[in-house]
């Protein structure tokens, strides 16, 4: 693995790039941050614990989806891929650098949506602890299945498609505001195709919100296993 | 040195755009001339390792650009074409990246970004967000990622396509600075014949000629080219004007007023091909 160039991404367009771009920063909080408001304020606050605690993962998930957006530009755009395609950069260098940096990105929501998290005396440090883990699987997943498709799209308007349906499937379906205990099950096991609806329930678990369903845990790890083999072997790096 | 033996490339739409091409470039900067859609860029993603052949071989410097790629990524840098800097971040932080890429530690990087910024003209500039950057200056960062890279050979596919021609001057300067063997490809004549040892010239999919500016241009030994609004005797046409060479001393006598006399140039190879440079 080429270290060196995953850190210098992440960094410098990441966490350097940062300063200067704060506004996409703000633009980033939006989308979990107005769910939070519509859920809190429709329930009446009573479903804002599961919104808190699935708050979190959405943003991680949406992480994932601008890494893709991301990825999207860097080829599209800058021609960046191309230019890294030609040095001893690997395509897992290149999909980590630019997770990386989109994390970085996300940071500051993270923090905001922990400190809600212990304003509404939700956060346990095993829940702290077990959301890291989630998080870091769902940020694997949702970043690999986003750097397999970009490879294989022709144009940036597809990826600006892609992105759009992914944030409804990934964001706005899983009960990641919502108990998962209202869907039936049938349904709940349909959308689990989606790494952030095993997140999510096994986060209101770990929150204490929800019944504690561990078999989700299998199907995230399952999940972020293939995506990640999918990105690793399938992806279309030298064109032929 | 750059040989390619047969080289094909037919991409999946059933396109060919590289017909069993032949060659050898084995000058300090050699020119690949082309217009749009003659097979330059496949030409150059092929041997950049961007792309794998059909058909054919190729090696860079002895290495084989199918079997060997990561050797060849050591030694080779390419820049591709319409590539631009990371609008958000510093000139001198997309040349830091593009050295980390190639393997380059930070404190490594920084001081070679910086000091091939220099050498390109953007001392003054390197902390400047790229978007700052005039289109002549976002050229030249990635001049300067070839110059630092300290690589043996350099593929610049374009680099001075949609520049003014002040900024295409400053470009050529700094390709001028690069150590290693470069190879470009360019749709203008005139920076070939302004930069390069050796033209390789290619025209839907086929090389058809190879040389110096000089050696492609001895066959106009002594001719002008002559352009008319109407035929005359031998003449070809392009876009709606006809063009004739006739010898220098001549040129006076024999054509009109309305015709505009001009020195032969590299275009004019595709002109007797009868290739509609403009089209």
């Amino acid at each position: 693995m080429n270290r060196k160039f995953v850190m210098a991404h992440a960094w410098l367009t990441g966490g350097a790039a940062l300063r200067s771009n704060w506004l996409y920063m703000v633009t980033g909080m939006g989308f979990p941050l107005s769910l939070l408001f519509i859920v809190g304020v429709l329930s009446e606050g009573s479903l804002l614990p599961y919104a808190l605690a699935g708050g979190l993962i959405s943003i991680v998930a949406s992480n994932g989806i601008y890494t893709m957006a991301d990825l999207g530009m860097f080829k599209f755009e800058y021609m960046f891929k191309d230019l890294i395609v030609t040095t001893r950069t690997s395509p897992m260098d290149y999909m980590f650098g630019v997770m990386l940096a989109d994390f970085f990105w996300s940071i500051p929501s993270i923090v905001l949506y922990f400190v809600l998290d212990i304003v509404f005396h939700i956060l346990t440090p095993y829940a702290f602890v077990m959301t890291i883990i989630v998080a870091a699987l769902v940020l694997l997943a949702t970043a690999s299945l986003g750097f397999v498709l970009t490879s294989l799209v022709r144009h940036q308007r597809f990826v600006w498609a892609i992105t759009a349906m992914l944030s409804l499937t990934m964001m706005v379906f899983p009960p990641t505001f919502y108990p998962y205990t209202y869907l039936p099950r049938d349904v709940l096991w349909a959308i689990a195709i989606s790494p952030t609806t095993p997140a999510a329930v096994l986060e209101q678990g770990f929150f204490g919100i929800g019944p504690m369903m561990w078999s989700m845990l299998g199907v995230l790890v399952a999940e972020t296993v293939i995506l990640f083999l999918i990105a690793k072997y399938l992806t279309v790096w030298r064109e032929r | 040195m750059i040989e390619a033996d047969g080289l094909r490339k037919r991409y999946k739409d059933g396109t060919v755009a590289l017909k069993r091409v032949s060659f050898r470039l084995d000058k300090k900067i050699s020119a690949i001339i082309g217009r749009n859609g003659a097979g330059k860029t496949t030409l150059m993603r092929i041997l950049s390792t961007q792309m794998m052949p059909t058909s054919g071989s190729a090696t860079i410097n002895g290495l084989d650009v199918i079997k060997q790629a990561d050797e060849i990524r050591k030694i080779a840098v390419s820049i591709p074409q319409e590539a631009r800097p990371v609008d958000y971040m510093p000139a001198v932080d997309c040349v830091k990246l593009y050295l980390a890429a190639r393997g380059f530690g930070s404190k490594q990087a920084k001081v070679s970004a910086e000091k091939a910024l220099r050498t390109v003209g953007l001392g003054d500039s390197m902390d400047k967000i790229a978007y700052e950057l005039s289109g002549g200056m976002k050229r030249k960062v990635f001049v300067a990622m070839a110059i630092a890279s300290n690589a043996d050979v350099i593929f610049l596919d374009e680099p001075t396509t949609g520049l003014d021609p002040f900024s295409r001057v400053e470009v050529w300067s700094a390709i001028r600075a690069i150590k290693g063997q470069v190879i470009l490809t360019t749709h203008y004549m005139e920076e070939a014949q302004a930069l390069s040892n050796d033209v390789l010239m290619i025209e839907a999919g086929k090389i058809f000629a190879q040389g110096t500016v000089d050696q492609l241009l001895r066959p106009f030994n002594g001719l002008v080219r002559v352009e008319s609004q109407r035929k005359k005797g031998t003449a070809y046409k392009v876009g709606s004007t006809w063009v004739s060479y006739v010898k220098k001393g001549m040129a006076k006598s024999l054509v009109g007023k309305d015709d505009i006399i001009k020195p032969v140039t590299l275009d004019d190879l595709f002109i007797k091909r009868g290739v509609n440079l403009e089209s």
